[in-house]
């Protein structure tokens, strides 16, 4: 089985940092693959607003390059 | 994972509590769950006329840094950046705690996401067996950066750093949750829990994900 997720950090995503480094999705037959968009697409949430936020979360989902995010 | 939010000021700022950042411009990275959890925290201690925020980005070193020089008289960090904010002399005024949630397309199948399921299930069981083990991690995200210079894992409080076992997500915290965005104008609509959670493949992946103690 495989399965892409978009990218995570320690924040709010150590556990499954850990689990990928030490082989626990392998273990359970899992092919994992974390995905992050490139540099240049990258959007700053500085540039939104409270009521039209910019953000990258869901970006590859939505382009059905990756299954699911961290939101 | 559960993540923790700090509501941070700088070494010489006047404010101590959430209620004195009334009236006064707090950054938040908008869009991200840190920036809602900041705006429960300044809620909680103003009414919402008196919250005033500004946009700012999501990389917490990058608003430490804006903090430090004076940009705003707050932001709302995480970790690491919540430690090398008290490194670095500055004050925490609130802190709160929000779960991180995974949504999925409809290309996620129940065996897929309970096999994700169960290995993040050991892995945070082998995470709350030896936190001071893992905050390495923390660092290892942002290599080389300036603001974590001289921060180790011995710094970290771990009692920021709280992991619990997956679970389907309670319908009323999501309702909660929804109502609540929409008060402030970022969703629009009734929340329908048959849309937003498709309890089906919810049900079969935790059914399957059952994890044995060990």
């Amino acid at each position: 089985m495989q399965l892409t997720i978009e990218r995570v950090l320690a924040f709010n995503g150590l556990d499954v940092l850990v689990a990928r480094d030490e082989g626990l999705f392998e273990a359970e037959g899992l092919d994992l693959r974390i995905v992050a968009p490139a540099p240049d697409e990258m959007r700053s949430a500085a540039d939104g607003t409270l009521t039209r936020p910019v953000t990258n979360q869901g970006l590859l989902v939505d382009r059905g390059e990756a299954g699911m995010f961290q939101g | 994972m559960v993540v923790c939010a700090a509501l941070v000021v700088g070494p010489n700022s006047s404010v101590f509590t959430p209620q004195e950042l009334a009236g006064k411009l707090v950054a938040l990275d908008y869009g991200n769950g840190t920036a809602y959890a900041g705006l429960l925290m300044l809620e909680g201690a103003m009414a919402r006329e008196a919250i005033t925020t500004c946009g700012a980005t999501s990389h917490g070193g990058d608003r430490l840094a804006a903090l430090r020089r004076g940009e705003f008289e707050a932001t709302v960090l995480q970790e690491p950046w919540i430690t090398a904010a008290e490194k670095a002399g500055c004050r925490i005024v609130s802190t709160t705690f929000f779960h991180g949630t995974w949504v999925a397309d409809q290309s996620v199948s129940p065996e897929a996401y309970a096999a994700f399921l169960r290995a993040v299930t050991r892995a945070v069981r082998r995470i709350n067996a030896d936190k001071r083990k893992y905050v390495t991690y923390y660092l290892r995200d942002f290599p080389d950066y300036p603001e974590l210079a001289g921060v180790t894992a011995d710094d970290f409080d771990l009692n920021r750093v709280q992991l619990k076992e997956p679970g389907p997500i309670p319908e009323a915290e999501a309702r909660w949750a929804w109502e609540w965005m929409s008060s402030w104008g970022l969703l629009e609509g009734a929340f329908d829990v048959g849309t937003q959670i498709n309890r089906r493949v919810e049900r079969e992946a935790h059914a399957h994900a059952t994890v044995s103690a060990g």
